[in-house]
């Protein structure tokens, strides 16, 4: 590689590295306890725990939403949904309207068998910390600007790989100059930690900068796939009563035989039309229980309207989720999750270090020349 | 001719480890994904190799340090 190569490539990586450090650093630092959330919030007290009845019934769906209304009187479903790592738990979304702000929506837990309310969710320290890893409480540009962010750190990553070869190749792999100055060490360490972690680091900040267009992607379903599955009913006024929310779940089912409902949309939310209740269906396998399957089911009589798949983006979407959040494979999963979030942490911080030590070294450099020129006579 | 196959066996000395434990954490993300509980264990075991890479350097290191530093006061 040309001297001139590895000077533009250092540019690269150098400015991508430092405009985004400080959001990488909130997010990898945020993304820590968000690993363990559900331990904490159980920890803290924030998770709702189903009441002990061991084999007996599930209650209804409608006999959840009801539960549901009638603790937050005055108010209109949103959604209801089925959590399959918590099947004694119905989780109930509540909004001023059914197309009301995200921030006003009330979600509450109820026991799948006697539908008693066990209390709010998402609630707690740890909604801070998500809203400050996924926006920083700036809404839907803050989530597009760290989805940019996201971007620099991934274009930081590719460029710290070019420049691991005119770094490295005179030595053996995994060689830390113990002997040499501390900024030769710390050098050494941010190679060889960047370069291990490099796959798993790309990983999760490319599928975090997919989560941050997932209402664009959402938007983008809506206006296509969604617009042409309703447009028979083009016209047709919102229900002016709801279907049972039974026949809508047994009729979902049939529909998607071998899948379960994971949650229903009500009439006018974002995720169906204003006429129809959306049953998003999973399967039983670690991945498709990601993969979700719309079917979309008249609001007035509970029939069923259409039901199709998601678009690859939308599923390239779901299955980002699990690969971002690494809570996929169990706690020693999420274990190693955190110590490559924090292993990519000391990377972020000495490459920091390395570009401040570069430039106390050559500051006095520059004033020994700028004081070793002679002066100009005028 | 010998320059190529120098340069080629110098970048596979750079590149080789960082490929395979690159390509073992890709298989581990997909594994429990795509292979329920079995893949799950390769995920434990893949997707943690860098970790134990590093792991064993810094042992490495500090064996080393602390060798250098008992024959330094026997010498003395």
């Amino acid at each position: 590689m040309k001297a001139r190569t590895v000077r533009l490539w250092s540019v690269v990586h150098t400015w991508t590295s430092l405009i985004s450090t400080v959001f990488l650093l909130l997010l990898c630092l945020t993304g820590l306890p968000l690993i363990f959330h559900h331990e904490i919030d159980e920890l803290l007290g924030y998770a709702p725990q189903p009441e002990a009845h061991a084999g007996a019934a599930r209650a209804t769906t409608q006999a959840v939403a009801d539960a549901a209304l009638a603790a937050d009187p005055g108010r209109v479903l949103q959604y209801i949904s089925w959590d399959k790592d918590e099947p004694g738990i119905v989780t109930a979304f509540t909004n001023s309207a059914v197309d009301g702000l995200p921030d006003n929506t009330t979600v509450r837990a109820f026991d799948a068998g006697s539908t008693k309310l066990l209390g709010p969710v998402g609630i707690g320290p740890m909604l801070v910390v998500l809203k400050l890893h996924t926006d920083m409480f700036a809404g839907q540009p803050g989530k597009l600007f760290l989805g940019g962010m996201g971007l620099l750190f991934a274009v930081a990553i590719v460029s710290g790989v070019v420049l691991y070869w005119p770094f490295t190749r005179r030595q053996r792999f995994a060689t830390i100059r113990d002997h040499a100055s501390r900024r030769v060490v710390w050098l050494d360490w941010h190679n060889l930690i960047g370069v291990v972690t490099v796959a798993w680091a790309l990983v999760v900040g490319l599928t975090g900068v997919v989560n941050t267009w997932a209402e664009l992607m959402l938007n983008q379903w809506k206006a296509t796939e969604l617009a042409s599955m309703v447009a028979p009913y083009a016209g047709k006024p919102p229900p002016s009563h709801l279907a049972s929310l039974d026949d809508v779940v047994a009729r979902a089912r049939q529909t998607a035989p071998g899948m379960e409902v994971a949650f229903i949309a009500f009439p006018g939310t974002p995720f169906t039309s204003s006429h129809h209740f959306a049953a998003f269906m999973r399967g039983d396998t670690a991945l498709t229980a990601r993969l979700l399957k719309p079917v979309l089911l008249d609001g007035e009589t509970g029939e069923v309207a259409d039901s199709r798949a998601l678009p690859v983006y939308l599923q390239a979407l779901l299955i980002s989720q699990p690969l971002h959040f690494g809570d996929y494979g169990g706690m020693p999963l999420k274990v190693i999750w955190a110590v490559l979030d924090t292993l990519t942490i000391v990377v972020i911080g000495s490459g920091l270090y390395l570009w401040l030590a570069r430039r106390r070294k050559r500051a006095p450099a520059r004033s020994a020349a700028f004081a070793s020129r002679t002066p100009v006579p005028s | 001719m010998h320059g190529s196959s120098d340069r080629s066996r110098l970048w596979m000395r750079v590149f080789a480890a960082p490929v395979l434990l690159a390509v073992a954490t890709i298989t581990g993300l997909l594994a429990a994904l795509l292979w329920g509980t079995v893949g799950q264990y390769v995920a434990w075991v893949s997707v943690g190799a860098p970790v134990l890479v590093i792991v064993w350097v810094w042992v490495r290191c500090r064996t080393q340090k602390s060798g250098q530093f008992s024959r330094a006061t026997r010498g003395k």
